[in-house]
């Protein structure tokens, strides 16, 4: 575990030295809050209305949050790095390191995502405050309860990330299976709470990675109850065994078929 | 004088047909990625069915348009990454000093760096346009507009990353910024423009190329108007312009690294 803290640690301290640049995609997070701020001040009629039991107010914060979660975890290191290093061969190098290469990558990634989720968080409360207002009903002391739902969140999210990623083993080019995952999360989970898919759909999307991922932080934050909490978080572990069960499985069958070709 | 421009496009024809060909060395691959941009863009109409079963129309669209609008976005996008997809990481050859091996060919340096790459996703983007059109709006009449508005959009799109490209001549950071210009231009084509209002519907119309490539010609689509055509004509020619004028001022402040690397960049 050590190793890892120390791999966690470099990387933390590499992205401090480039918080300008990260600064420098506060430009596209603006303008997809600005865009959604509009759409959603069109769709509510009056101020006042509810859609699928969201105020005006709460369904805006609802995409903010959403969004900058999506942002922050954005990544080239769980996705293009990890299929760079299986389709370039150097995955046999790296393999010999006295590590676990997912949990090597894991551990870059957190570094990485700490650094920018912590910049996205000050930017989305400054817009949210002056653009939309504050949220309804909120407790600051929700904030401590949900950070163990966002690093669960984004934990499972680089692991089925990984887990794509490392089809690589069998595919050449295992991007397209990236974008359809990236779409599910963008379309289904960060635009819309899961309440406003017909009731039919909801126990379904509720079994996707938009459950954990994107929707259970962002609906704790805007209309957090103690019931709900229980349920994102036990669906978050068991979300997290399971993808890492896989992707240890993946890399495992992966890692024989690399020993067969000769790297 | 004829001849020579002839003599630039079968050259730039050849080099897309390569770049294509090349892509598709592994057909396997090559396939995957068009159906898969395909299946990527469809799951947009997952959004508007539930924003559309809110309210009847969102920002004067209803279905009809805004697959109009999507469809546009989604095969001008392609085209110009299908045929111009260097454009779009031109900040990179600048940085890197990879435009050396353009300089010394004996034939227009600007088209040269266009032409040199391709994307296969590119063409997945652009039969879904065609698609959506085919399946949710289909008319000759409509069909052969957005063609020829496919193309304008394209080099439009095409235009303004170089413009936001060659900044780079000037600012290294300017690379991060002209990316995220572009994604928010792309951003904004999805949305109708009627949820825009005041100084947002300006900028979208003049400084951001989205009015003018996507918005305005699906308005002509929906209802022909000539003084809206005439000014995205205009419009198209005058960033055209402004982008090769800022490339090539660009390019006198270009330093070689002197980097030796086999072939073409």
């Amino acid at each position: 575990m050590k190793k890892y803290m120390v791999i966690y640690r470099s990387v933390l301290i590499e992205n401090l030295q480039y918080a300008a640049n990260i600064a420098m995609g506060f430009i596209s997070y603006f303008m997809i809050i600005f865009v959604f701020i509009h759409l959603w001040n069109y769709m509510y009629a009056a101020p006042d209305d509810l859609i699928a039991g969201y105020t005006k107010e709460q369904m805006i914060w609802y995409v903010m949050i959403t969004e900058m979660i999506w942002f922050g975890a954005r990544s080239s290191t769980i996705r293009e790095q990890v299929s760079a290093d299986i389709r370039g061969g150097n995955i046999a190098y790296l393999v010999n390191k006295p590590y676990y290469y997912p949990l090597y990558i894991l551990a870059k990634y957190t570094g990485e995502w700490n650094i920018q989720l912590s910049m996205y968080i000050g930017l989305t409360i400054v817009i949210g405050i002056t653009m939309v207002g504050g949220i309804p009903n909120f407790h600051w002391i929700t904030i401590v309860a949900v950070v163990p739902c966002i690093i669960l969140g984004m934990t499972i999210h680089a692991v089925f990330k990984l887990c794509i990623s490392m089809l690589s083993f069998w595919i050449e080019d295992a991007n397209p299976f990236q974008w359809l995952y990236d779409k599910l999360i963008l379309v289904v989970g960060t635009i819309f709470p899961v309440e406003i898919f017909p009731v039919a759909l909801q126990p379904m999307l509720k079994l996707t990675p938009i459950y954990t991922v994107c929707y259970g932080p962002a609906k704790l934050i805007v209309d957090f109850s103690v019931e709900k909490y229980l349920e994102i978080l036990l669906a978050q572990v068991l979300y997290l065994g399971f993808g890492g069960i896989i992707l240890f499985w993946l890399y495992g069958k992966g890692g024989q078929k690399l020993y067969v070709n000769g790297g | 004088m004829l001849t020579v421009v002839k003599n630039q496009m079968r050259v730039c024809a050849l080099a897309v047909k390569y770049n294509i060909m090349r892509e598709m060395l592994n057909k396997v691959t090559f396939l995957t990625n068009i159906l898969f941009m395909i299946f990527n863009n469809a799951t947009f109409i997952v959004q508007w069915v539930i924003l559309l079963r809110l309210r009847e129309d969102v920002g004067g669209y209803t279905m009809r348009e805004v697959m109009l609008l999507w469809g546009l976005a989604a095969s001008s996008f392609g085209l110009s990454h299908l045929l111009f997809s260097r454009v779009f990481s031109l900040p990179n050859l600048i940085i890197s000093g990879k435009l050396d091996a353009y300089l010394v060919q004996p034939k227009n340096v600007l088209l040269s760096v266009m032409t040199s790459a391709t994307s296969a996703s590119a063409i997945g983007d652009f039969l879904y346009g065609v698609l959506v059109i085919c399946i949710f709006c289909f008319s000759v009449k409509r069909l052969l507009l957005f063609l020829l508005f496919t193309v304008i959009a394209a080099l439009i799109m095409t235009a303004f990353a170089l413009l936001m490209g060659s900044l780079t001549f000037w600012f290294v950071r300017a690379e991060m910024f002209g990316n995220h210009m572009i994604g928010s231009a792309i951003s904004f084509a999805t949305y109708p423009d009627g949820i825009f209002k005041g100084i947002v519907r300006f900028l979208l119309y003049s400084v951001l190329p989205v009015g003018m490539a996507i918005y305005h010609p699906v308005h002509i689509m929906m209802v022909f108007d000539w003084r809206k055509f005439f000014a995205v004509l205009g419009y198209l020619v005058l960033l055209s312009v402004a982008a090769v004028f800022v490339f090539y001022r660009g390019l006198r402040r270009y330093s070689s690294s002197s980097l030796m690397e086999s072939g073409r960049v």
